[in-house]
This record gives structure tokens, C-alpha cells and sequence, in this order.
């Protein structure tokens, strides 16, 4: 008796097959056609900057030559010299190769602490919950500018890596805070204590469990900071409190602009750099925000 | 024999508020309740919203915390959810209300069953997949079902997922909390049915939480009543049903609707009977605090929260 009913409800069974989450974001993205561009050039530029510095050798590009300061766009040199004889399109190459790696690096790292600071303070909750956001506070209440211009001058060798980390004590609060929120509602549904039932330890339930369903929040997130992280790497570094000038980047080509002379008549070596921040920023901030609108069924245009 | 016994257990929640948030009272969710089941038998726990079912559930399995008394589970005391051992927690797993927030979206079918099985057992791929569909079998769901998602079954389906995942570890004492008040009407006969054959066929011990005493007494081999945390009546189902001695139990019966449209007068009489009863008699039942009294025997299986004669 009970058997035929089971036959019953699997015939009953909701058959229709689920749309899996990327091909939801690509629908958005194909749909949109500003972030398909977008997404196109942020791609291209990739490509373009990492395959470009298998060819070309950051020592060869940043060593001075006397005998061509200042050229103006050649056959030669594609955009210019600055003021060191140093060729433009090879510094913005390897500078946004810099930047981009940068900008990566922080996403990444300040991803790792963000999840791991917002998971356990929204899964715990309580006591864990308030020390570890009044840490969230401290960080928030550092001048960051002030104490990155001291570990410019105390760290000796001062890299990719080194900015890298240092940038990344300032950045991953908001990760934390966001998914400490979103946590806070997972942790109430029953799925949870289904699986703390079943003798789950707190830390496979924390990243097997509720890790899963934000997802989609970890990535729209990081995509978004990772343009704020290019910005800001690029301003500390015309400020010049980032790299130096023997690792371009598109932030020290810029602060080029800083000498008036370079900045009324010598377009070619602030132009091409700011541009490319505009772009890169712009591209990887419109990917972000289909990704966003993609992951939210009632912001979806599709 | 009996596999659980609950003596005197009291869980109390401090009411916070007012400057510094002080405790400033307790709200007295379980107070004081005592229950034995003996292996093999359904027991049923009914009550309104609010009468401190769930929770008391919730503490036996180590979701919530006890305030004071104990839990003897196969003689052996459970402690608070921090102190118990991984093996304490195997022998009993608990279905769930809700099978839509109850099995993670974001995992297969397999996933969501074979996880009793990685925490507990060093499984290879191949025969825990076997296991896994070894329950499907059982909860009767195709092989195939396994690769999906929660998203694609029907409530009833998910249910049974929730009894399967439940059921994977062989536990001795399974607790179900309201299992069927987020179904359709029209699923909830099958799945309870489903859950009496599962619980007889492999002899499970069952605490079976609910707020509907028709439901309750179609299952349940005895039957415990509670009210404002606290038991007002206890009893195999036929001295419940059949024989009410405390004014609120009988209340509960009158309110089980009658299907019957010929009766309808005649229930709904009786309905307002009871009701005139219980505010006549409301005295002779609560205390001068509106608490419930202590329990006295009414005969050997019975007992009723009544006051003692004399």
C-alpha cells in the first residue's frame, strides 16, 4: 500500500532542470551588452599585458638612456620617452601588469581574511562575534594613509609582494562585514543544526555548509573591490607612497603628470596610463555589477 | 528498558532588557518534566505553540542547553551540547520541521545523505554511494535522484530526504520535531504513514513532536500533553483519548476538527460543552499562579496534573 503511494509521488517529482549559476551571470553578461564590452576589453587588455611581459624585460625597460629623453611617439619608441629616456609603452605594459597583479593579489589575500574574520564572527555570533568585529573596528579607525607611507619608509625591499600586503591590512573589512551579515542569516536556517546533528565539526559546517550559499556574495564582492584596489594602488603610488620607480606601474606614470612641463607638452607619458585606469576600473567594475545583478533574481534583466 | 529517561529536566532562557541588559526574568521554557520511553515505542509530545515541545526535543538531542536535571540515554547521562562526545550524538538524530530550509540548497542529494556517513565512517566512493541509494530505496526515491538538487522535489520528497539522512547512521532514537506542519494536508498522511512503517520495520524508538493530537494519536504508542512547559497529563494513547482527566487535554481532543458532516452539530455542541467546562472548572486545574500542578497517578499507565484529593 504505502509502496504504491511512493510510486506516485516520484511520479509527481518536479523534473525541470535547474539553470546552473555561471550560465545565469554569462545570460546577464550576453544580455548586457556594456558589460560583454567590458568584459571583452578587461580579457583583452589581460592577454595583452601578461603575454607582453614574457617579451619584454622590466630591467631593460626601466634602465636609463641618455640619448633619447623625452622623444615624442616614434617607430621606435610606439608612445614616447619620460625623462630618463625610458620607453612609455613598455613601462605602461609592464606598469598595468604590475597594478593588475596588485589589484589581484590584495582581492585575493584580503578575500582569505575577510571570509575567514566574517564567517566565524557571523556563524558563532556572541562573545567571538563582538571581539572579533571591535578587531574589525581597530583596523577601520587606522589612518591607513599615515601608516603606509611609515612601511614605505621602514620595509627595505619594497616589491609587488611587500605592497601587496601591506595594502591588504587595510582592505579586508569590508569583506568581513559583509559576510559577517550574511552569515548571521544563514546561521538561523535549519540546514545548520541539521548538519551540527549529524556531528559536523563548527569548522566543516562554517566552509562546507554556509560557505556554499554566500558564494555568490564572496564573488560579486571581490570583482567590485578588485577595481577599488586597482584605483588605490594607482593614487598611493602617484602620491608616491607606492612602488618605486624602478617597478612601474600605471600609478607612477601617472604621477609623471605632477611635473607641469610633462603635463602641458608631453601627453604621451600621463595619457595612455590614465586612460587605462579609467578603463580597467570602469570594465572590471561593470563585470562586477552584472555579476551582482546576476546573482540576485529581482535585479536580473534577463 | 527504557532507552531515554528524562527526569525533572528544566531549561530556563534569562529574559534580558533594562540598563547593562541584566537578566531581569526567566522565561521557564521546559520547568520540570519527567518522561521514559521504552525502546521500540513512538512517543508523542503534544501541546499549543509555545508549551516548550521543541525545545524540550532541541535539548535532548544538545541543540539547546539544559538548565538543571538529567537525561539518561541508554543509562548513560547526555551533557550540555559542548561536553558531548561525537559517539553520544550517533545513536540520536532528529527530522526536522521545515524540509525546505532543513536541507542545504547549495548540496546534491548525496552529498546531503552520505553526511553522517563522512563524519562517522571511512567510507570508499563506491560503497557509501551504494548506502546512499540503498536509503533512497527505502525512503522510496529512484537511484537517480541522487544527483539532484533539494530544489527539485516536491515537499513531501524532501521530507523523506530529511528522514534518509536521519536514518543513515542506524540511530537508536530518532526526533521528530513537527515533521509534517510545513506539508500540504495531502502529503502529510503519506509521509507519516511512511515514517510508522520506517519506525516498525526497523524498530526505531521515536519521540515524535506535534501540536495535533489527531496526528499524534494515530502514531503514538503513549502519549505526553504539555502546557506552559510543564506535562499536565501523561498516558498510553488510549487513556488519553478516550479517558482525559485534566480540562486542558480535553480541550485539545475537542478541537481535532470531525470530518464528518452529519456529526458537525453535535461536535461542535460538545466543542462549546468543554469550553463552558473549562472556565467553570478553570480553578480546579491551574494553581493560584495559573501554573500547572504536579502530577498524581491515575492508574498504572496514567497520570494527570491534578489536585490531590483531600
Amino acid at each position: 500500500m504505502v509502496n504504491v503511494q511512493h510510486k506516485n509521488l516520484d511520479d509527481q517529482a518536479i523534473t525541470s532542470e535547474s539553470t546552473p549559476g555561471w550560465k545565469v551571470v554569462w545570460r546577464e553578461i550576453l544580455y548586457d551588452k556594456v558589460s560583454l564590452i567590458s568584459l571583452i576589453l578587461v580579457v583583452c587588455i589581460m592577454i595583452v599585458v601578461y603575454g607582453g611581459t614574457i617579451v619584454l624585460e622590466q630591467d631593460e625597460i626601466v634602465r636609463v638612456d641618455l640619448f633619447s629623453i623625452h622623444a615624442p611617439p616614434s617607430s621606435e619608441f610606439w608612445l614616447g620617452t619620460d625623462y630618463g629616456g625610458r620607453d612609455i609603452f613598455g613601462q605602461l605594459i609592464i606598469g598595468t601588469r604590475n597594478s593588475l597583479s596588485i589589484g589581484i593579489l590584495v582581492t585575493l589575500l584580503s578575500g582569505v581574511v575577510g571570509i575567514i574574520f566574517g564567517l566565524a564572527s557571523g556563524y558563532y555570533g556572541g562573545f567571538v562575534d563582538n571581539v572579533l568585529m571591535r578587531i574589525v573596528d581597530f583596523f577601520m579607525f587606522l589612518p591607513n594613509l599615515l601608516i603606509i607611507i611609515v612601511f614605505v619608509a621602514i620595509v627595505p625591499d619594497y616589491s609587488v609582494i611587500t605592497f601587496a600586503l601591506i595594502m591588504t591590512i587595510f582592505q579586508w573589512m569590508p569583506i568581513a562585514r559583509m559576510l559577517r551579515s550574511k552569515a548571521l542569516q544563514q546561521r538561523e536556517l535549519q540546514y545548520v543544526e541539521a548538519s551540527k546533528t549529524l556531528g559536523s565539526s563548527n569548522l566543516r559546517v562554517m566552509f562546507r555548509e554556509v560557505m556554499p550559499n554566500l558564494s555568490s556574495i564572496i564573488i560579486v564582492t571581490m570583482t567590485l573591490q578588485l577595481a577599488m584596489n586597482i584605483g588605490i594602488e594607482s593614487g598611493l603610488s602617484f602620491l608616491g607612497f607606492g612602488l618605486p620607480e624602478s617597478t612601474p606601474s600605471l600609478g607612477t606614470l601617472v604621477s609623471y603628470a605632477t611635473n607641469p612641463a610633462t603635463l602641458e607638452s608631453r601627453w604621451w607619458i600621463w595619457l595612455p596610463a590614465s586612460l587605462l585606469i579609467l578603463i580597467l576600473m570602469l570594465c572590471v567594475n561593470n563585470v562586477g555589477q552584472a555579476i551582482k545583478r546576476a546573482t540576485d533574481a529581482r535585479q536580473r534583466r534577463v | 528498558m527504557s532507552i531515554l529517561q528524562v527526569r525533572n529536566l528544566k531549561v530556563h532562557f534569562p529574559v534580558k532588557g533594562g540598563l547593562l541588559r541584566r537578566t531581569v526574568d526567566t522565561m521557564k521554557a521546559v520547568d520540570g518534566i519527567s518522561i521514559d520511553i521504552k525502546e521500540g515505542q513512538t512517543y508523542g509530545l503534544v501541546g499549543e505553540s509555545g508549551s516548550g515541545k521543541t525545545t524540550m526535543g532541541r535539548s535532548i538531542i544538545g541543540l539547546t542547553d539544559k538548565t538543571s536535571g538529567s537525561i539518561l540515554f541508554k543509562g548513560v547521562e547526555l551533557k550540555n551540547k559542548r561536553k558531548r562526545s561525537k559517539k553520544d550524538l550517533r545513536d540520536i538524530q532528529m527530522i526536522f520541521q521545515d524540509p525546505y530550509s532543513s536541507l542545504n540548497p547549495k548540496k546534491r542529494v548525496l552529498d546531503i545523505v552520505a553526511e553522517p556517513l563522512r563524519n562517522y565512517e571511512k567510507n570508499t566512493k563506491w560503497t557509501e554511494k551504494h548506502k546512499v541509494e540503498v536509503l533512497m530505496d527505502q525512503i522510496g526515491l529512484t537511484p537517480e535522484s541522487i544527483y539532484k538538487y533539494p530544489h527539485e522535489f516536491s515537499g513531501g520528497q524532501r521530507q523523506r530526504i530529511g528522514v534518509a539522512r536521519a536514518l543513515a547512521l542506524h540511530p537508536k532514537l530518532i526526533i521528530a520535531d513537527e515533521p509534517v506542519s510545513a506539508l500540504d494536508v495531502s502529503v502529510q498522511a503519506q509521509v507519516l504513514n511512511f515514517l510508522k512503517e520506517i519506525q516498525t520495520n526497523l524498530h526505531l524508538t521515536l519521540l515524535f513532536i506535534s501540536h495535533d493530537i489527531g496526528v499524534v494519536r494515530h502514531m503514538c504508542d503513549r502519549i505526553g500533553v504539555m502546557y506552559k512547559g510543564r506535562l499536565v497529563e501523561e498516558g498510553s494513547s488510549n487513556d488519553i483519548y478516550h479517558n482525559p482527566q485534566h480540562i486542558y487535554t480535553k480541550r485539545l481532543i475537542a478541537a481535532v476538527p470531525d470530518i464528518n458532516p452529519e456529526n458537525r452539530e453535535k461536535h461542535s455542541k460538545h466543542r462549546k460543552k468543554i469550553r463552558e467546562e473549562y472556565e467553570q472548572t478553570y480553578k480546579d486545574y491551574f494553581d493560584d499562579e495559573g501554573e500547572v500542578m504536579d502530577m498524581i497517578s491515575i492508574s498504572k499507565t496514567h497520570s494527570a496534573a491534578l489536585q490531590r484529593k483531600g
